[in-house]
């Protein structure tokens, strides 16, 4: 039963992404919750987030966020697929080594979301608004990581 | 069941490979026929509409907190400057009031068909587009509420953007800040026309405009009416700044945060055309438009 405990916070990290906060500009920069789960679930447990979870709720988050369905999928999957290999450097270090990756997996991500978008609209568009996005991820991913920290700790006494 | 770690890494690699390939079709499907989701879009909109409603009460409880917190260090200050505004507004009601009558006696003597009658639903926002690349949010009311596309959705201070999307239970609104909205709109007062275009930020810009006439900071811009959407005179913003590439307006809802909308029916609807489908270009329009004026939008 606690091994659905990945895919949950996945899905709740895709339904708060969407939450209203009622802040200044804060749809516009609402950090990459998703990107921060499915980055730490490849490094811990990648068995219990599979490839085929991540691409569904990437689409519901898609679907549900009025944006192009395929898009939260394939930057989801495409992290999976950069983390994965290289899990084993991540499974023992300290925080900030893993908050190292996850940077540069975020600055990854938005560049090519910016990508992406700016070849769908046909226009080079702002990279200001990525670019905050990325540093409001990366500053948000701690308490994301403590959080998942405290729910991995219930699954590792259920096996 | 023991899956060996060779085989286990292949069925990753395939499954993620094909995966990618499908979210890449998926992404080119969506981009080129526009009603390709739309009825997936809704069911999850209305699937999930429950779930959000409830994750979103206690931002909004929060938000409420904050802001009666914030009213109680304000109040004597709120209370003189209400006062004033009271003492003023007074005045006005007295002008409105001989208006009123004058106008009603004119259109009593000119036999003016009044106007069709509004209607609205007040529904409350729900979730928002959460990323950079779009501007939208979704309410708690749908089509059993009487919701439709094309309404006009407001806030107290103006235009906020157009029903989008209809569930049956809940309903996307498309802001007039998105990349994709585009506003006929005037000067009030003049006949200064343009276009309203959204650009992802937080002040659409003004495009189109009318050769030869000015564009002020200050100018008041409302709706024009044309292309049947809206009806003229919905209050939308003020010009704020002003140069080559043209004005941009500050928008009179404070769109990033508004909490309640009202979806205004003002029997428009009718007037804006379905998206298009692949089948139904080169000529022919989509069911539902089939005989409405231009898109205003792709």
């Amino acid at each position: 039963m606690i091994n659905v405990l990945p895919i949950a916070t996945t899905v709740l990290a895709a339904l708060l992404s969407v939450e209203p906060l009622h802040l200044v500009g804060y749809a516009a920069l609402t950090p990459a919750f998703t990107l921060m789960v499915t980055y730490h679930w490849t490094i811990y447990r990648p068995d219990l987030l599979p490839v085929l979870a991540l691409f569904l709720i990437g689409t519901i988050q898609d679907l549900l966020s009025g944006g192009l369905p395929g898009v939260t999928a394939v930057t989801l999957l495409l992290a999976r697929a950069i983390v994965l290999p290289h899990r084993h450097y991540f499974v023992d270090r300290r925080f900030p080594f893993i908050w190292a990756g996850f940077t540069l997996l975020t600055g990854g991500a938005m560049l090519f979301l910016w990508a992406l978008h700016s070849m769908l609209a046909a226009e080079l568009l702002d990279l200001r608004g990525p670019g905050l996005r990325a540093v409001l991820t990366i500053a948000v991913f701690p308490i994301a990581s403590f959080l998942l920290g405290r729910s991995q700790r219930a699954l590792i006494g259920a096996d | 069941m023991r899956i060996l770690p060779a085989r286990r890494a292949a069925i990753e690699r395939i499954s993620l490979s094909l995966l990618v390939v499908i979210s890449a079709l998926m992404i080119i499907l969506g981009k080129a026929d526009q009603v390709a989701f739309q009825s997936l879009r809704n069911s999850m909109m209305d699937a999930a509409a429950p779930a959000l409603d409830m994750l979103s009460r206690p931002a909004a409880v929060l938000d409420t907190a904050v802001d009666r917190l914030r009213g109680f260090v304000t109040v004597y200050r709120d209370n003189v400057r209400l006062a004033e505004e009271n003492e003023r507004l007074l005045g006005w009601q007295q002008v409105a009031l001989r208006l009123a009558a004058e106008n009603a006696e004119l259109r009593d003597l000119s036999k003016l068909v009044s106007e069709a009658a509004i209607s609205f639903v007040t529904a409350r926002v729900i979730a928002d587009s959460g990323g950079a690349y779009a501007r939208s949010v979704m309410v708690n009311a749908g089509r059993d509420n009487g919701v439709a596309r094309g309404q006009a959705a407001m806030t107290g201070e103006g235009l906020v953007g157009r029903v989008g999307e209809v569930g049956s239970r809940a309903a996307r609104i498309l802001l007039i800040t998105d990349l994709n909205s585009r506003v006929p709109v005037v000067v009030d007062g003049t006949r200064q026309r343009a276009i309203l275009a959204g650009d992802n930020t937080a002040r659409p810009s003004l495009r189109y405009a009318d050769a030869g006439g000015t564009i002020r900071i200050g100018d008041r811009i409302v709706t024009s009416g044309q292309g049947g959407v809206f009806p003229p005179g919905l209050p939308v913003g003020v010009v704020v700044s002003v140069d080559t590439e043209g004005a941009r307006v500050e928008p009179y809802a404070a769109l990033s945060r508004v909490d309640y909308l009202r979806l205004v029916d003002y029997g428009l609807a009718e007037a804006l055309p379905g998206p298009l489908s692949i089948s139904a270009r080169g000529g022919k329009r989509a069911e539902a438009g089939v005989g409405g004026p231009l898109p205003l939008r792709r």
